[in-house]
C-alpha cells in the first residue's frame, strides 16, 4: 500500500490571516481518513487545497505522488471532491446531471453508460433520477452529490462535511452509502467534519485540526485511550484543553 | 461531446429551463411588444372616433347673412347644436353643460367687417372637462373647418375681385403665389422628399435602436450574472473547477451558453418590437411611408454584415463583464445589484444618443461618451442606416479592444484562486470577507 495524501509543513494565509499554520499529515490508500475539527479550523482550506482549488502559501501537497500545483491537471484526473453544501444544477434531471459530471472523465460511450450506471447504483434515487434537482429534498441532492463524486471510482474521495444539515435519517443514510461504497471498492476517501460522532463511524484513522494546526492524529480508539475519552468529542476537548 | 461542447449544451439547457430567463429574455418581448403596440393603436383609434363624433356648439351674435352662410357651412359637416341665448355669457353657460367640445362664436359685426373688406372674427372655446387629448383635437377640428372655409370664402372674394376689375388670373395663384417644395441630398444624390420627413425618419430609428441595442445588452448582463452567482451560490463552480477541465474552458463554455440565449432574445425582442412599430404607427401612415431605402438610408447587406458584427463583440464584451464582477458575489442577490451599477454606463450613452447627435455635445462630454464602449454600438447602429462602414469598423475595433482586455481579465479572475476565495456583498465593496476555512 502507498501513499494516497502526503501533506508537509502547509501554511495558507490569506492577507494577513493565517488560516493553515504548518499541517502535516498522511493517508494510506484505501483508507477513511477523517479530519475532524470546529469550524473555521481549517478544515475546508486543507481540502481545498487538495483538490487544487486554491494553492498552499508555502509546504508540499501531493495526491498519489503528485504536486497538487504542478500536476493540478493530473491529480484532478484522479481525485473527485464534493463541497460542503454544494448543490447541483436545479435544472437538469439528477440524470441528466451525472451523466454532465460523467463525460469529463469518460474516454467512450461505453465507459460513460458505465459511470452513470454506477451513480444511479450508488444514489439509490430509483426513478426519481428522471425528476429536475430543484424538485429533489436535500437528503436526496446530497445522495445525488455523493454518488456523482464516487461513480467515476476515483483514487481519491474528498467529502466536506457530507452530512453538514441533513435530518438524522438523512445523514445516517448518506453515511451508510459512504461506508458500503468504501467497502465495496476500496477506495481512498477524505472526509471533514465538524461531527465527531460521525467521524468516530465512519473512519480509520483521524486527525484532529485547529487553528490551523493538527493537534493529534491516530485511530479512534488510539485516540481515545490517549486522552482518557469515552469519545472523539471528549478527546478533541482534551486535546484542546478545553475540556 | 468534448468538455467545452458539454458545458455549453449544459448552459444552454439550464438558461433555456429557468423559466425567468425563458419567460423574461425569450416570451415576453415576443408578448409585451406587439401587445404595447396594439394598446397604442386602440388608444389612437378611440382618440380618432372620438374627434370624429366630436359634437360642436355655435353661437352667433350677427344676424348678418355672411354670418348665416358660414354657420350653415360648419352645420353641415358636423354634429353642430344652435344655442339660442341672451348674450356670450350665457351662450357659455349653456355650452358649459352641453356635451359639446367646441364652441364656435361669431361675434357681431363679422358679417360688417367682411363686407367693408376687413377681418371677421371667429372665436373657438374648447371645453375641456376631463383634459384628455381628444377633447383638445375636437377643438382643432373646429378650427380647420373654419380655416378651410377662411380659404375658399378668401378665392371667391377674390374671384369677385377679379371680376369686378375685369382682370385674369387664377384666385389660388392669387391667394398663395408661391410654390414651395422641399428636396434632399443623400450622399450626393437628390432625393425628393423633404429633410424634415427624412429627419423624422432618422429620429424614429435612432430612438429606437439605442432602446433595442440597450435592452438586449441588459439581458445579458443579468442573464450571465445569474447565472455565475447561482453556480457559485450552489458551490457548482466550486466542483467544475475540480474537475479535469481547463479553467479557460468553463470560462469559454459558460460564454457561449450566454451568447446564444443572448441572441435568441435579441431575436425575439426584435420580432416584437418590429410588431410593436407595425401596429403602434400604422395610424399614422406618413411615418411608415417613406421607404428608408429609397432614400438611400436603409441597411444595405454589408451593413447588416458589420451591424452583426458589432452586435456580437458587444454581447461578448457584456458577457465577459458580467461573468468577471460576478464572480465576487456570493449570492444572486448581490450580482443582480452589481450589474444595476453595470447597466449605468449603458443607459447613459442610449439617452443622450436618443436626442442628439455626439457631434453636438461638448468636447469633453463627447470624450466621455466614447471611453464607454457601449456607445461605440450606438453610433454603429445609427452609422449603419447611413452607409458610413469606416464608423462601424472604427467601433467594432474599439469594442474588440476592449472585449479583449475583458475577456483577459476574466481569464486571470478564472485561473487563479480569487474565484474561490474573493467576494463582496451589497454593503461592503472593497472588504475582503473573510473566506470558509
Amino acid at each position: 500500500m502507498g501513499l494516497a495524501v502526503k501533506i508537509i509543513d502547509l501554511w495558507k494565509s490569506f492577507g494577513y490571516f493565517d488560516a493553515l499554520k504548518g499541517v502535516n499529515f498522511e493517508i494510506e490508500e484505501n483508507e477513511i481518513f477523517g479530519l475532524i475539527g470546529p469550524n473555521g479550523a481549517g478544515k475546508t482550506t486543507t481540502l481545498r487545497i487538495l483538490g487544487t482549488l486554491i494553492s498552499p502559501s508555502s509546504g508540499q501537497v501531493e495526491v498519489f505522488g503528485h504536486d497538487v500545483v504542478k500536476d493540478a491537471g493530473v491529480v484532478r484526473e484522479i481525485l473527485s471532491y464534493l463541497p460542503e453544501d454544494a448543490g447541483a444544477y436545479q435544472y437538469l434531471s439528477g440524470e441528466e446531471y451525472l451523466m454532465f459530471m460523467a463525460g469529463f472523465y469518460a474516454r467512450d460511450k461505453t465507459a460513460l453508460e458505465e459511470m452513470v450506471q454506477a451513480g444511479r447504483e450508488i444514489s439509490g434515487l430509483g426513478d426519481r433520477l428522471k425528476d429536475r434537482v430543484n424538485d429533489y429534498s436535500r437528503g436526496m441532492k446530497r445522495r445525488l452529490l455523493i454518488a456523482r463524486a464516487l461513480m467515476i471510482k476515483p483514487k481519491l474521495t474528498i467529502l466536506d462535511e457530507p452530512t453538514s444539515g441533513l435530518d438524522v435519517i438523512q445523514a445516517y443514510h448518506v453515511r451508510g452509502m459512504i461506508k458500503d461504497y468504501a467497502k465495496r471498492m476500496g477506495v481512498t476517501i477524505l472526509v471533514s467534519s465538524h461531527n465527531m460522532l460521525e467521524v468516530e463511524y465512519l473512519c480509520d484513522r483521524v486527525a484532529l485540526i485547529n487553528e490551523g494546526v493538527i493537534i493529534a492524529e491516530g485511530t479512534p480508539t488510539e485516540l481515545k485511550t490517549r486522552y482518557n475519552a469515552v469519545n472523539l468529542e471528549q478527546a478533541f476537548m482534551e486535546a484542546t484543553h478545553l475540556g | 461531446m468534448g468538455s467545452f461542447m458539454s458545458i455549453v449544451y449544459k448552459e444552454i439547457k439550464e438558461l433555456v429551463r429557468d423559466p425567468k430567463i425563458l419567460f423574461g429574455v425569450v416570451l415576453l418581448p415576443l408578448i409585451l411588444y406587439p401587445l404595447m403596440g396594439q394598446g397604442i393603436q386602440i388608444s389612437q383609434q378611440a382618440l380618432e372616433t372620438s374627434i370624429k363624433g366630436a359634437k360642436f356648439s355655435i353661437y352667433s351674435d350677427d344676424a348678418g347673412m355672411i354670418a348665416n352662410v358660414l354657420m350653415q357651412y360648419i352645420k353641415t359637416n358636423n354634429t353642430v347644436t344652435t344655442i339660442e341665448a341672451s348674450g356670450l355669457q350665457d351662450a357659455l353657460v349653456k355650452y358649459k353643460d352641453s356635451d359639446s367640445v367646441a364652441l364656435v362664436y361669431i361675434p357681431n359685426g363679422y358679417s360688417q367687417n367682411i363686407t367693408e373688406g376687413l377681418k371677421g372674427n371667429v372665436k373657438i372655446y374648447g371645453n375641456l372637462k376631463n383634459l384628455n387629448m381628444a377633447e383638445a383635437s375636437s377643438t382643432e377640428v373646429a378650427g380647420s373647418l373654419v380655416k378651410v372655409y377662411n380659404y375658399y370664402y378668401s378665392l371667391s372674394l377674390i374671384k369677385n375681385l377679379l371680376t369686378d376689375a375685369e382682370q385674369k388670373g387664377s384666385p389660388v395663384a392669387i391667394h398663395d403665389p408661391i410654390r414651395l417644395s422641399f428636396a434632399s441630398i443623400i450622399k450626393g444624390n437628390v432625393i425628393e422628399v423633404s429633410p424634415s420627413q427624412i429627419a423624422s425618419l432618422i429620429v424614429s430609428q435612432s430612438i429606437m435602436l439605442p432602446i433595442m441595442v440597450m435592452m438586449m445588452i441588459i439581458f445579458a448582463i443579468q442573464m450571465a450574472a445569474t447565472s455565475i452567482a447561482l453556480e457559485k451560490e450552489q458551490k457548482t463552480l466550486e466542483t467544475l473547477m475540480t474537475l479535469p477541465v481547463g479553467r479557460l474552458t468553463i470560462l469559454a463554455g459558460k460564454l457561449t451558453g450566454s451568447v446564444v440565449i443572448a441572441i435568441a432574445g435579441s431575436i425575439s425582442y426584435m420580432i416584437g418590437f418590429s410588431y410593436y412599430t407595425s401596429s403602434a404607427f400604422s395610424f399614422a401612415p406618413q411615418v411608415t411611408s417613406v421607404d428608408m431605402s429609397g432614400v438611400g438610408i436603409g441597411i444595405q447587406p454589408m451593413g447588416y454584415v458589420l451591424l452583426g458584427l458589432v452586435m456580437f463583440v458587444t454581447l461578448v464584451s457584456a458577457l465577459a463583464l458580467a461573468i468577471s464582477l460576478a464572480v465576487f458575489t456570493d449570492s444572486v442577490r448581490s450580482a443582480q445589484s452589481l450589474t444595476g451599477v453595470l447597466i449605468v454606463p449603458l443607459i447613459i450613452p442610449a439617452i443622450i444618443l436618443m436626442f442628439s447627435d455626439i457631434e453636438m455635445l461638448p468636447q469633453t462630454i463627447q470624450w466621455v461618451l466614447l471611453v464607454i464602449p457601449y456607445t461605440h454600438t450606438m453610433l454603429a447602429t445609427k452609422a449603419a442606416f447611413l452607409g458610413n462602414y469606416w464608423i462601424i469598423v472604427r467601433s467594432i475595433g474599439y469594442i474588440s479592444v476592449f472585449t479583449v482586455a475583458v475577456l483577459w481579465a476574466a481569464a486571470k479572475i478564472f485561473s487563479t484562486e480569487r474565484i474561490i476565495t474573493s467576494r463582496f456583498t451589497k454593503l461592503s465593496f472593497g472588504k475582503r470577507k473573510k473566506p470558509s476555512i
